[in-house]
């Protein structure tokens, strides 16, 4: 049986080879369609999201702003005003959070030798670290001592670094901020950032204790907070939690909308995921039509063929073969020729995500990033392919099974 | 045991209608050897395609064994021509690309007989129709006796009771078709009912019984 009916495919197969290669190409090209852009899809997806993480990872910003509500004698319009004192001390009173820092922001003149440039300077903790993924490369973050001694030492990043110092090694040197001496303890890793608050990004800043910023400049009052919930899932409950402890110690009604200037990241981070899975599923769709053209081939390549076969399904109805037997045998054909179509595509797929790595880092695949063959795609791929298949196969070999034996064999 | 009652069939097409058969009742028993004779259009074929469950009457009542052949199901008529019902047919109906021995295990594939049982039974079928050594070839390698006779065996793989032949030898040469006489004649001996068309009145002498047919009657 096994044998008759390979014998009977490649003969179909081989008999008319144009009609075959147009109908296999169909499949193909559909299946390479829908491989590339699911493919390019997820990797435009991963691409967005690390550059978004780029600005920080499973944060919340706070950005103490005026009331829009009166309170307790006060008028509207009362600036909300912030220590960082008291924002190092909100775990204390408001469970579940990981890591908090205050933010000192200001734009200040650095210089090194003859080079100046007016650049962003922070005043942070050493927390803002791993909430923002400004990572050491060489040298280390602002730490725990530079902290309490108010050390005049800074962290900066990898642009800064390299426009200062051009080839030089920043680490242990000095440079000037607003004329005061600052030692360079660590250069930031390179890193992707599509988002931003607050001055410029993080590879073009200065990161200094926030403790030798007040002192040095003065300043009394944060520009904002950045914390990280423990648990991702809750950031909503943590930040109600924060606003209500901030009302009651500064003074201001906790249903007051804007007296805080809130960015949940991880409230976008599930609309930027939705977005991006909307933007790959609509990729998918395209390609599964092209795909779906390839399948309509295979059906109306497989209707000519059961028409050209009434005769031996009329032979075969005759000694007893059952109406799913005569089904069975064309769809399995038609599936066939559809899997073998679609192992060519994704071979030919396969190779031309391969060729894509070929392209250099940097520059344009910082935005798409490298398409892979990645399990997802092989998953959803054979789905797609074994679903039109599946309907592709059905309808003529329905047809097939539905012969009247006499009929057929007056042919 | 064949019985039919009061057999009519119609054809239609688009405005005309033509009476095939117009009321036919006849009984066969089991082990008969029946032939049936007529002039061409007398709806010899008809009547063999209603008995071998390949075509349902308009009107009338076929019982085959007991059972009320209207009332069975597409698969179930389908298992009655794979293991009770032979048929051979004018024009032998082989499959043109399946080899002699392809073509013989055919009806024993739908019954889902395994490979041993299938090559033993297959051995045993080419030797008896004595094209053993033509099992490898193509009906169209073959003459057209040596292809009646491999449709022969194929309509004996499942060992049924009952043989229909509609024109077994109308293709054929004289001797080719005393061959397929003697076949048939053995078949009979060996207990099954048999049930054969021809124009021959020879070949006829062959059988117990002759059903002559006239523009869908039955007249002797
Ligand atoms: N599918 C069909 N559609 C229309 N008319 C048909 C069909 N099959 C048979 N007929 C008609 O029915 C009548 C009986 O045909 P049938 O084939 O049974 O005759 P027959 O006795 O076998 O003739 P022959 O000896 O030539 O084989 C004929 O007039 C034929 O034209
Ligand atoms: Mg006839």
């Amino acid at each position: 049986m096994i044998g008759i009916f390979f014998r009977n495919l490649f003969r179909d197969l081989v008999r008319q080879p144009l009609r075959t290669a147009l109908t296999l190409s169909g499949v193909v090209w559909g299946t390479f369609s829908v491989v590339l852009l699911l493919s390019f899809g997820d990797s435009v997806s991963k691409a967005q999201m690390k550059r978004f993480h780029g600005m920080g990872q499973g944060i919340v910003l706070v950005f103490p702003s005026r009331t829009t509500l009166a309170w307790q004698g006060f008028l509207k319009g009362k600036a909300v005003r912030v220590t960082p004192e008291t924002v190092e001390a909100i775990p204390e009173k408001v469970p579940g959070i990981e890591l908090i820092s205050p933010e000192f922001v200001g734009s200040r003149l650095i210089s090194y030798g003859r080079k100046e440039f007016r650049n962003t300077v922070r005043g942070v903790n050493p927390e803002f670290e791993l909430m923002r993924n400004t990572i050491a490369g060489k040298g280390r973050f602002i730490d725990a001592e530079d902290m309490t001694a108010r050390k005049r030492d800074c962290f900066i990043g990898d642009v800064l670094a390299t426009d200062l110092f051009g080839t030089e090694a920043p680490v242990g040197r000095n440079v000037l901020i607003d004329g005061v001496p600052f030692l360079v303890v660590g250069v930031m890793r390179t890193k992707l950032q599509n988002s931003n608050y607050n001055g410029q990004r993080d590879e073009r800043c200065a990161f200094i204790p926030w403790t030798t910023y007040s002192s040095l400049y003065g300043a009394k009052y944060v520009s904002n907070i950045i914390f990280r919930p423990r648990d991702l899932g809750r950031s909503k409950a943590v930040m109600a939690g924060v606003k209500g402890h901030l009302a009651k110690l500064i003074g201001f009604s906790a249903a007051d909308p804007d007296a805080l200037g809130v960015w949940d990241t991880l409230d976008f981070e599930r609309q930027f995921t939705t977005f991006f899975l909307a933007f790959t599923v609509f990729l998918g769709i395209i390609g599964s039509f092209t795909l779906l053209v390839g399948g309509v081939g295979v059906a109306s390549i497989m209707r000519v063929v059961v028409e050209e076969r009434t005769r031996e399904i009329g032979v075969k109805l005759a000694v007893g073969a059952r109406r799913r037997t005569i089904l069975w045998q064309f769809f399995s054909e038609s599936l066939v020729i559809m899997i073998l179509g679609g192992l060519v595509g994704f071979g030919l797929s396969a190779g031309a995500l391969q060729g894509a790595k070929a392209f250099p880092a940097g520059g344009f695949t910082d935005f798409v990033g490298v398409p892979v063959l990645n399990p997802l795609v092989i998953v959803s791929t054979v789905l797609i392919l074994l679903a039109i298949g599946v309907v592709a196969g059905m309808i003529p070999a329905r047809t097939a099974a539905s012969t009247d034996p006499i009929e057929a064999l007056r042919k | 045991m064949i019985e039919l009652q009061d057999i009519t069939k119609v054809y239609r097409t688009g405005s005309q209608s033509l009476e095939a058969l117009r009321g036919i009742s006849v009984k066969i028993g089991k082990g008969e050897f029946i032939s049936i004779m007529g002039p061409s259009g007398s709806g010899k074929s008809t009547l063999m395609n209603i008995i071998g469950c390949l075509d349902t009457p308009t009107a009338g009542e076929y019982v085959l064994d007991s059972d009320k052949v209207a009332g069975l199901t597409f698969d179930q008529l389908a298992a009655v021509r794979n293991r009770k019902i032979g048929f051979v047919f004018q024009n032998f109906n082989l499959l043109p690309y399946a080899t002699a021995w392809e073509n013989i295990e055919l009806p024993m594939l739908f019954d889902g007989k395994n490979g041993r049982r299938r090559r033993e039974r297959v051995t045993e079928l080419l030797n008896a129709v004595g094209l053993y050594e033509w099992r490898g070839h193509r009906p169209s390698e073959l003459s057209g006796g040596q292809q009646q006779r491999i449709a022969l065996a194929r309509a004996l793989a499942n060992d049924p009771p009952i043989l229909l032949a509609d024109e077994p030898t109308g293709n054929l040469d004289s001797k080719s078709g005393e061959e397929i006489m003697a076949i048939l004649t053995d078949l009979w001996r060996e207990g099954r009912t048999i049930v054969m068309v021809t124009h021959n009145d020879h070949i006829a002498a062959h059988s117990e019984r002759t059903i002559r047919l006239f523009d869908g009657q039955v007249v002797a």
